[in-house]
């Protein structure tokens, strides 16, 4: 009995005990779960985003820039490719021994080993180039040597196997992968791509884990390939040609081009002087990058005047029987239009003569012809809807070629002087018009009337395969009459006949059909008027055999040989060039 | 009055009582968390079959990459072989003698 008590307040003890404890664990457990709901719930958004951060890796693929390739005996070969090189780059920080790296570094690839020393010392940059375009074996070779804080990263350069061919007409692709100039400007979009992407839950390595479902991949899709009209022996005659030519001519820049008649399909352009464009960087005068056939209008001289007298014949106002008195010059306002020495003073001329002696008062007649007996308003806006609307100058052919440029036309009706400004480009002066805008308006004056747009791209073959052939486009169909087309070329033809050997041809090829115009055109001043002593060379021409082929076009800027600069500086280029498509075969003769 | 007739008629007066063998909370518990664990072994196993793959795509995908690369040097060193330069500064070229043509093909 005096127990109980005793047993009774040690069960209540042990009781509270067991309570106590249990209510701490309860707090315990308590405080894991609102830590834990903290964590997971309030701060899911935050821990989620840290965990994403660590674990999930976004890539871009970058997409293959596309090939471009050229003819050659039928088959295509590529021009411009791309090779993988290594840039050597270093983070100055953990280069704890910037000597012995330094020799190291140039044991394998070269170069001066105190400049990657001064390099490796940089203390303002994180980020040092130390060599760029490294071949795949000395890249190999520097990662095996393990250089703290130097490393090589691998990246896509655009190749050249051809070297120097074409330079111009293809452009170059800048560091930041941006197609510049020439056919990587104009088609850098199709070139270039799109990048691909790939987004996924990674390991410490990078290495993408198949399991999550969320992962993206993207592929990228690769660049087009491009394959051009340009033959490729074509294009290095041409070039071979135009470096001879000019360094006989005394000349230090020029271009020539070979279009196709009856397509408008570009088959070389030739550019002096040219560049490397795999070492674009190297070269100091950036004037080199344009193609200068395409992106460099002149005021192209006397081979306007075929086109004059297309004009005229189409307008009806001739024929090509037509003969008239030239009084030897024409006073037009203040100033007087006058002949070549050679050329003669006055006389009965006809229409093959304007041609044939390249008379300037010839082209004036021609001109006046247009406005009924003078250079009218009537006669400057017939003239000038040829210029512009028939022929396509002053606006850019749409030729797939950055920087090209339009040309200048003057306007018939506004600014001053228009009479004589009309004359002089009823010669070739007083507007300016490309070496291809030239090309493509004689193609289409003895194609029998059709304009094609020049075009440098035969066929593109799309990522997916597709292949998309580009066919000729034709701009204009009634540039001139078929029968005008046919007297444009008998004229042209006996022009040549009666020149050929003043351009260096030894023979006339008779089983060709070879028509020509030569052009010298005075220099204009940058403040108006013209030079006395310095001249351009033009030279517009076409070969075929029972039609028209090929149109030439060469242009010789500021020759220093004796004699005219169309016919002594640029006619022996033309008649190489000649010379060279009849030789390989390029041109068929004519039937009969 | 009626119910109580039937009932007394047809209602057995002996009723047999069947043990079951039930499980217990605990043990239902505990079979649960087990069945629970093996689920996450399963799926842990599968996951990690899984992403082993992905070392072995991640692989192949190198390889695949470093052939193209060695592809694409060979395409650019067979075109450097048989560049237009080459062709004109070789042996066989600089032995060629200049021609001229004595006649056209007709055709």
């Amino acid at each position: 009995m005096r127990n109980q008590p005793v047993a009774i307040s040690h069960h209540f003890t042990a009781l509270s005990r067991i309570r106590l404890w249990y209510v701490c664990l309860l707090v315990v457990a308590g405080v894991f779960v609102v830590r834990l709901f903290y964590l997971q719930v309030i701060r899911h958004d935050y821990y989620q985003t840290a965990a994403l951060t660590k674990q999930l890796k976004e890539y871009e693929v970058p997409a293959s820039r596309g090939i471009i390739e050229a003819t050659s005996n039928g088959k295509t070969v590529p021009i411009v490719l791309n090779e993988s090189k290594y840039t050597l780059f270093a983070d100055p920080i953990y280069v704890k021994d910037p000597k012995a790296a330094a020799d190291a570094v140039a044991r394998i690839i070269g170069g001066d080993a105190n400049s990657y020393e001064a390099q490796l010392k940089t203390d303002n940059t994180r980020y040092v180039v130390l060599a760029k375009k490294l071949d795949k074996d000395k890249a190999e070779a520097l990662d095996k040597l393990e250089l703290k804080g130097i490393g090589t990263r691998e990246a896509s350069y655009r190749t050249y196997p051809q070297g120097q061919l074409a330079a111009q007409l293809l452009g170059f692709v800048n560091d930041e992968g941006s197609g510049k100039y020439g056919l990587e400007e104009a088609l850098d979009a199709q070139l270039k791509g799109a990048p691909g992407q790939l987004k996924a839950i990674t390991d410490a390595q990078g290495v993408p884990l198949a399991s999550n479902k969320e992962n993206i991949v993207i592929e990228p899709q690769q660049g087009d390939r491009v394959i051009l009209t340009v033959d490729l022996g074509m294009q290095q005659q041409l070039e071979d040609a135009l470096k001879s030519g000019l360094e006989r001519a005394q000349s230090k820049t020029g271009s020539a081009l070979i279009i196709e008649v009856k397509t408008g399909a570009v088959k070389a352009v030739a550019n002096y002087p040219t560049y490397n464009p795999a070492e674009f960087f190297k070269t100091e005068d950036a004037s080199v990058f344009n193609n200068a056939a395409v992106s460099a209008p002149l005021e192209v001289g006397s081979i306007m005047k075929p086109l004059t007298t297309a004009a005229a014949l189409d307008l009806g106002v001739i024929n090509k029987e037509t003969t008239y008195y030239d009084p030897g010059f024409f006073q037009i306002g203040d100033a007087r239009v006058t002949n070549i020495e050679e050329a003669g003073g006055a006389a009965t001329r006809s229409v093959a003569d304007i041609l044939q002696l390249s008379l300037n008062t010839g082209a004036t007649w021609l001109l006046m012809q247009m406005g009924g007996g003078e250079i009218n308003k009537q006669a400057r806006e017939r003239w000038y809807d040829y210029m512009t609307d028939h022929y396509g100058f002053g606006k850019p052919t749409g030729i797939e070629q950055g920087y090209e440029a339009g040309g200048s036309i003057p306007d018939p009706n506004e600014g001053f002087g228009l009479d004589i400004q009309y004359a002089n480009a009823a010669f070739g002066q007083g507007m300016t018009a490309t070496p291809l805008q030239m090309a493509a308006a004689l193609a289409s004056a003895i194609n029998g009337g059709t304009y094609f747009r020049p075009r440098l791209v035969e066929k593109i073959i799309r990522h997916d395969g597709v292949e998309k052939v580009v066919e000729p486009e034709i701009v204009r169909q009634d540039v001139v009459g078929a029968r005008v087309s046919d007297d444009l070329r008998s004229l042209l033809e006996f022009a040549f006949s009666k020149n050929y050997m003043i351009y260096g041809m030894r023979n006339s090829h008779p089983e060709y059909s070879i028509g020509t115009k030569t052009g010298t055109a005075q220099v204009p001043k940058p403040e108006g008027g013209y030079y006395d002593d310095r001249f351009n060379g033009t030279f517009l021409g076409y070969i075929g055999g029972d039609t028209p082929q090929y149109v030439i076009v060469v242009r010789v800027n500021e020759p220093k040989i004796a004699g005219y600069a169309g016919s002594r500086a640029a006619g022996p280029i033309f008649s190489s060039v000649v010379e060279n498509l009849i030789n390989n075969g390029n041109v068929t003769p004519k039937t009969n | 009055m009626s119910r109580q007739r039937f009932s007394s008629r047809n209602q057995n007066t002996t009723t047999f009582k069947t043990k079951e063998q039930a499980i217990g909370p605990v043990s239902n518990t505990i079979m649960l968390i087990i069945l629970a664990c093996l689920l996450g072994l399963l799926y842990l196993t599968q996951v990690t079959k899984t992403n082993a793959f992905s070392y072995r795509i991640n692989d192949l995908k190198e390889k695949q990459s470093s052939l193209q690369t060695e592809h694409d040097q060979l395409v650019v060193d067979s075109a450097r072989l048989q560049s237009l330069e080459r062709a004109r500064s070789s042996e066989v070229a600089n032995k060629l003698a200049n021609a001229t043509p004595s006649a056209t093909i007709q055709n």
